[in-house]
């Protein structure tokens, strides 16, 4: 931790919050976000938590303002002012939000310092997770142990809310007539965007490195940061370049709609059903060192390794297919005909 | 060498702060979108800078790499939205709906 910068760096953060929240424009209130989502990934890094600063990378500067853009795309952008001034309301909403403000910031006081060695946190689990986390599975990043094997439990239903998201927007925004979908099969599938060659021909050498660089991201999250999250995000990403740089046409035409639905309840399926795959060998649900007798070649530490890369691949699989989905259909307004 | 690196941090934390000036007060949307594209651009080398000073510099050139690789999406997404609701104006919000959009609506 450096002082100096985090100091500037949270300036700057509150900076882009006030902005964020004060501009009139949606339009301008998503682009600021950005902004503020960056600053949000500096201080991360700058303290050290590398793996949530990926995080915030890919997420933020592939994801979640292109879904912002796309959503102000499909609505108006600017409030009407209806003229009516709620001093009232509106005074009860200061009151409430100051006060729940001062009994947060009275709380801080009773905080241990920053990376206190006493503090609660560090005296409990982190000891045990930093002392024996390369002994138990043979992984050097505690992040993604912790994460995907010491406390499984709890990305399995991460992965399952995300599918559940992706199902919610599908079951509001989507709206489809009879046969329009089964059209475009014996069709030969051409691009009707614009004709943009500079940015088209960026994109189409772009998307297979950006593909390439989430599979390593994927497989490589056992030793630096990143893992299944982060590589299925930039996966995704890649697909709405595709989208946004040809049109919706190219990109159905690629990864249909049946498939994406598909492979977002895939990826689920790949995590709960090493889980059960670990069940029927006679060990607790996810305890992956009861792999090692179907693996070939592996002890018990290694067999948790391995069972730690095939959920993540799953947390991929089901990520990216989800991304894709959310922004097809909140980009056409759940028509699938044109997006951005 | 350190402090070297920290005031390169700094100075650049310092240009920052001049991009979020065009960020925060405009006036128009574009004038934002070029002043966050100028701030990913800057997030990337900060970065590295902070990596070099934690002396980690491989787990930090990851994240380097991803918004080097994301970082024009958003750009693109904006300027496809701008070329399909066609009227730019230099004041204001810098964009104002056709009357063909509004019936529309």
């Amino acid at each position: 931790m450096i002082w100096q910068l985090d100091l500037l760096i949270l300036s700057l953060i509150v900076l882009c919050a006030l902005a964020t929240i004060s501009v009139k424009d949606l339009f301008s209130a998503a682009i600021i976000f950005g902004a503020y989502s960056f600053l949000m990934c500096l201080l991360w890094t700058e303290m050290g938590a590398v793996d949530v600063a990926f995080t915030e990378a890919s997420v933020g500067a592939g994801v979640s303002t292109v879904l912002f853009v796309a959503a102000v795309f499909r609505t108006t952008r600017k409030v009407k002012d209806r003229g009516v001034k709620r001093y009232w309301t509106k005074g009860v909403g200061l009151l409430a939000a100051t006060s729940v403000g001062g009994v947060l910031i009275a709380a801080v006081g009773d905080f241990p310092g920053f990376a206190d060695p006493l503090s609660p946190a560090s005296t409990h689990l982190s000891p045990y997770f930093i002392t024996n986390t390369l002994t138990d599975t043979a992984v050097p990043n505690i992040v993604t142990s912790v994460l995907a094997d010491y406390r499984g439990y709890d990305t399995m239903f991460e992965t399952a809310v995300i599918f559940a998201a992706g199902l919610a927007v599908i079951a509001i925004l989507r709206r489809s007539k009879t046969g329009v979908q089964h059209e475009s099969r014996e069709k030969v599938i051409l691009s009707e965007g614009y004709e943009d060659t500079i940015i088209r021909l960026v994109a189409r050498k772009m998307v297979p490195f950006m593909q390439l660089f989430a599979l390593y991201v994927l497989a490589h999250g056992h030793h630096s940061p990143g893992g299944g999250f982060q590589g299925g995000v930039i996966l995704g990403a890649s697909f709405i370049l595709i989208a946004i740089s040809y049109d919706m046409k190219m990109l159905l035409g690629r990864m249909s709609e049946k498939w994406n639905v598909l492979l977002g309840n895939i990826g689920v399926l790949v995590y709960a059903g090493i889980g059960f795959v670990c069940l029927l060998l006679g060990a607790n649900f996810l305890d992956y060192s009861i792999l090692h007798r179907i693996l070939p070649a592996t002890d018990e530490i290694m067999a948790r390794s391995h069972g730690m890369l095939g959920i993540e691949t799953g947390v991929a699989i089901a990520v990216s297919a989800i991304v894709v989905s959310l922004y097809v259909n909140i980009a056409s307004q759940g028509k699938h005909d044109k997006g951005l | 060498m350190e402090q070297f690196f920290l005031f390169m941090g700094i100075g650049i934390c310092v240009l920052m702060l001049l991009t979020l000036y065009r960020v925060v007060v405009g006036p128009t949307v574009i004038d934002r979108l070029m002043g966050v594209n100028v701030f990913g651009t800057k997030t990337t080398v900060l970065l590295l800078i902070i990596g070099v000073m934690f002396d980690r510099l491989d787990m930090f050139i990851d994240i380097s790499l991803a918004y080097a690789l994301l970082n024009f999406i958003v750009t693109i997404a904006t300027s496809r939205y701008f070329q399909h609701h066609k009227t730019l104006s230099a004041t204001g919000y810098g964009y104002s709906f056709s009357k063909r959009e509004k019936s529309d609506d």
